[in-house]
């Protein structure tokens, strides 16, 4: 059982190393937002995959149920953020944010 | 077996077409794919509760409200990434590749089989019974979401 559930997590810790590249890379903000959902893929299937390694899928499905809620909260929020900020700098650019510094 | 590691090779290509693509409607869409296949290899896990949300939720509700940001954000969409961000990514992503390969070969058969007593009962038991205060949580946070929502687009008073 082990062996299925270290596959799992190798192809989790790919997705979580895909959006954690696009979080660093990427200047658009929904660029960037895609990559916090990529990461949260990655957590989910771990989150399942732990359960279905180890008879609890019951358990894991609960567990699974609660982050899809928070993903849902954490997406409709940032996209308001998003929608806010692009009226207020009239772009998407990430660096753009930067000019309230200092 | 073969199904689901050809299910999760496409779940990892979708994910990095999804952040690779330039056109954001696009990587949107590969977004939705994604979640669809992830909610396929559910299903195969025996978690059809998980799926269904998976599909449902992530796949539909995400994908819409996606689309809609990218339409009212039509004309700054077109922000110029940095040039090294395409190239660079082939490098890091083989190289993370082997790494993990490596590593998961390496733990193989070192870490025991994980035990457990197999449950007993329906997923809505679990989730009533076991995880009562879960739910609490979550609508807290729902209503924590549908709140700033409402802060963020809330509008002017006449004397500002």
């Amino acid at each position: 059982m082990s062996n299925i559930w270290l596959l799992y997590s190798g192809f989790a810790a790919v997705l979580v190393f895909v959006g954690l590249y696009c979080l660093l890379s990427m200047r658009n903000l929904i660029k960037l937002f895609i990559g916090i959902e990529v990461i949260s893929k990655g957590i989910s299937l771990a989150l399942v995959a732990t359960g279905f390694a180890k008879d609890h899928i019951l358990i894991a499905q609960a567990l699974a149920v609660t982050f899809i809620v928070i993903e849902v909260s954490v997406v409709a929020t940032a996209l308001a953020i998003i929608i806010n900020t692009y009226r207020h700098t009239g772009s998407l650019d990430v660096r753009r944010l930067t000019k309230l510094k200092g | 077996m073969i199904l689901e590691i050809v299910l999760l090779c496409g779940l990892v290509l979708f994910s990095v077409a999804a952040v690779l693509f330039r056109d954001l409607l696009k990587a949107a869409i590969s977004l939705a794919v994604a979640s669809l296949l992830l909610g396929i290899i559910f299903f195969l896990m025996k978690a059809p509760y998980i799926g269904a949300f998976e599909i449902s939720v992530v796949a539909g509700l995400i994908t819409v409200l996606f689309i809609v940001t990218i339409a009212l954000t039509k004309t700054g969409g077109d922000v110029r990434e940095a040039k090294a961000a395409s190239w660079i990514f082939p490098l890091f992503f083989v190289v993370f590749l082997a790494l993990d390969f490596f590593v998961m070969r390496g733990l193989m058969g070192k870490i025991p089989a994980l035990q457990g007593t197999p449950e007993q009962g329906a997923f809505g038991e679990v989730l009533w019974k076991l995880r009562t205060f879960d739910l609490v949580g979550q609508i807290g946070v729902i209503f924590a979401g549908v709140l700033a929502v409402l802060a963020l687009f809330r509008k002017r008073d006449k004397d500002e």
